[in-house]
């Protein structure tokens, strides 16, 4: 998840800084995770008024028209009472009060429903009802005006109103059926539909909550899971600062930002163990160095007192001799200390292409002095061939030196140690192994070389701190040390580091391939 | 006149055998000068030597070891121990198992002259070297 680049980079030489990579984090606009939920919920809740207020509405039109339905049916019944009385009226010849008073309701109904109904009839039906229903009207009304005359003056009128009347009544009877089993259908439909409703309403919330949940899952499991691959990390050792992935910030980043200043704290500390642990180091190689150096200045004193004696008496050559000898003794004491105040010089850390070969050797002869001064002996066998790595010559010194020590302290008179380099089988890396056939480490020991602080050595002798200070470097290299060992059959430490990359191969590629234990090795 | 003192002088340093050599032979000794131990016992164990100066710190074989060889072998020869920086506690050793004395590095010619001429008194041999020695070169 998180990329996880080494603490040196093959080819990026900008690593970023970490107030840099701090305010690149505020830079962005804040988008808390509190809003997210906050928001989430809100969708919800939205979606659930929005349901129910049209629910509300969709009900309440229904209602209206269960209302319209009964209003067209008592309409309709009123209309076939009033042709019934009608009927009566023709056949019997009864009065026509009781159908004017249908009639009357009916057009009390149709003026009733006149806005309900303009939704579900179209206004040029409801006009044509309204016709019918006044043409009616007024041929009543024409039959009891004339009964009321008495004067059956004109006979031959009344066939004539009696078949206009037949014609506008069925027809109105016709409409109101029609109209109301229009209605009962489409509220037959609406009902269907609102059966449905509910199962489309479930399915659909059941997706939209998939989605959601799904959403703020991955907002917050993604960065959780970025952060725990990252203190894995800094348990591994790479400080590399975080650098922000996504466009706004929230609490994450906030949690981000205070991980790199972990880190920066951590790293800090780490450089100033290293620095300490190399102090009490130069300590050590000091004694081992001023002997070393005694055996050329042994030598320029006995040659300039010799030649300051017998100056006179001396041939040329002879004296061009002694000359030689003092420059080159001068020359050797002159490398012996450089080696030393460069291994002393408090330095940046730098990352450049670095020659192995030439690491070991200053280590070596560091440290040689020191194992010659004890009775030991020291082999190396360093292929000039080596591939190249990449880091820092000076913290690097220091591991090898270290473990030189700590092997000299393992041995005594007349042990071995022996450096050899190589490529190692883990691929892509480069091998340098540091034996001796001293004391060895019990198995339940082993485990905690490593540890800061661990020591078996008396107080003022050892710290405890060349191993953990050693295995931070190397990690910070992207590098491991291994260690087997067994009492009474010397110890083997192996420093893995990755060879300079050839070209072509990325940094992941590189990285994908670190070695995998983390722990010490057991003695196999 | 005297029989000249023997000396064999066992540094592997070449350089120090290569100055010693005329220093000493000036004041009257007949000098050795070996940079490697091996040859410089085998020499031992063929002749006898007044004086061996011998440094203590050496590859192979250490100084401690040449101490115990000679005295062994020749037990009133006077050896003299060069040592170098922090090994004050084998110069006790040595002194312990038997040496004359010893003379930390860096010294001057004169200086080991010194320790050679109280040695060669102790062999009984006259103070010549040191009067030698005094003498403006
Ligand atoms: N080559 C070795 N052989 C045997 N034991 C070892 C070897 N290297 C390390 N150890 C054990 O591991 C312990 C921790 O080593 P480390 O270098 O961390 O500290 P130290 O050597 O005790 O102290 P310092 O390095 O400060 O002198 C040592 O005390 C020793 O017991
Ligand atoms: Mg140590």
């Amino acid at each position: 998840m998180a990329d996880n680049p080494a603490a040196f980079p093959d080819a990026a030489p900008e690593v970023p800084d970490a107030s840099s990579v701090e305010r690149a984090f505020l830079r962005r606009p804040s988008i808390g995770i509190r809003a997210r939920l906050a928001l989430g919920f809100l969708s919800f809740i939205v979606f659930a008024v929005a349901v129910t207020v049209g629910a509300w509405i969709m009900l309440s039109r229904l209602e209206r028209r269960l209302r319209f339905l009964e209003v067209a049916d008592r309409y309709t019944m009123e209309i076939q009472q009033a042709r019934r009385f009608e009927k009566n009226y023709f056949l019997y010849g009864g009065n026509l009060q009781d159908v004017q008073e249908h009639i009357a309701n009916a057009r009390r109904l149709l003026v009733a429903v006149a806005p309900d109904a303009a939704e579900v009839v179209a206004s040029a039906e409801l006009g044509k009802m309204r016709d019918h229903l006044g043409r009616y009207e007024t041929l009543i009304a024409r039959l009891v005006a004339r009964d009321g005359a008495h004067a059956s003056a004109d006979r031959a009128e009344r066939p004539a109103i009696e078949a206009e009347l037949r014609d506008h009544g069925s027809q109105m009877v016709a409409f109101a059926l029609e109209l109301a089993e229009k209605e009962r259908a489409s509220v037959n439909a609406t009902l269907a539909l609102f059966k449905r409703l509910p199962v489309a309403f479930l399915a659909f919330l059941l997706m939209f909550s998939v989605v959601v949940a799904n959403f703020l899952a991955r907002q917050i499991v993604g960065p959780l899971s970025r952060l725990m691959a990252t203190t894995q990390r800094i348990a591994g050792g790479d400080f590399t600062p975080l650098m922000p992935l996504r466009w706004y910030r929230d609490e994450f980043s906030t949690f981000s930002v205070a991980l790199n200043t972990m880190m920066r704290e951590l790293a800090r500390r780490q450089e100033v163990l290293v620095q300490s642990h190399k102090l009490s180091a130069i300590g050590t190689l000091t004694s081992g160095v001023a002997h070393e150096l005694n055996n050329p200045i042994n030598n320029i004193t006995l040659t300039a007192e010799m030649l300051k004696e017998d100056y006179g008496s001396l041939a040329d050559e002879e004296r061009l001799d002694m000359v030689n000898d003092l420059v080159v003794q001068g020359a050797r004491a002159q490398k012996i200390v450089r080696n030393l105040l460069d291994f002393a010089r408090e330095g940046e850390i730098t990352t450049e292409r670095l020659d192995l070969v030439e690491v070991l050797r200053q280590a070596a002869s560091l440290a040689a002095n020191q194992i010659k001064l004890s009775g030991a002996k020291i082999a190396i066998d360093v292929p000039s061939n080596l591939p190249a790595i990449h880091g820092d010559r000076q913290s690097l010194s220091q591991v090898f030196v270290n473990l030189l020590l700590n092997a000299l302290d393992a041995v005594g008179k007349g042990g071995h140690v022996s450096i050899a380099a190589g490529t190692s089988r883990e691929p892509g890396y480069v091998q340098v192994v540091v034996s001796d056939d001293g004391r060895g480490i019990p198995a339940h020991v082993l485990p905690k070389v490593f540890d800061p602080f661990f020591t078996t050595k008396s107080r003022g002798k050892g710290t405890g701190l060349g191993l953990s200070v050693s295995l931070g470097i190397v990690r910070q290299h992207g590098g491991d040390i291994r260690v087997e060992s067994a009492p009474g059959r010397g110890s083997t430490f192996t420093v893995l580091l990755p060879a300079a990359m050839v070209p072509g191969l990325t940094e992941n590629d590189a990285q994908a391939t670190r070695p995998s234990a983390s722990k010490p090795s057991r003695p196999v | 006149m005297q029989e000249r003192l023997q000396v064999l002088v066992l540094d592997d340093e070449p350089i120090v055998g290569k100055r010693l050599q005329p220093a000493l032979a000036k004041v009257g000794c007949d000098v050795e000068v070996f940079d490697a131990p091996g040859p410089a016992l085998q020499r031992v164990a063929a002749k006898r030597f007044d004086i061996v100066v011998t440094d203590i710190r050496m590859e192979d074989i250490d100084g401690i070891e040449v101490l115990e060889d000679v005295l062994e072998r020749w037990p009133t020869t006077k050896v003299i121990m060069i040592t170098g920086y922090a090994t004050v506690e084998v110069a006790r050793e040595a002194m312990a198992k038997g040496a004359f004395d010893f003379i930390a590095k860096p010294f001057k010619p004169q200086e080991l002259r010194d320790v050679i001429a109280r040695a060669a008194e102790a062999l009984g041999f006259a103070g010549i070297e040191r009067a030698a020695a005094d003498d403006p070169a």
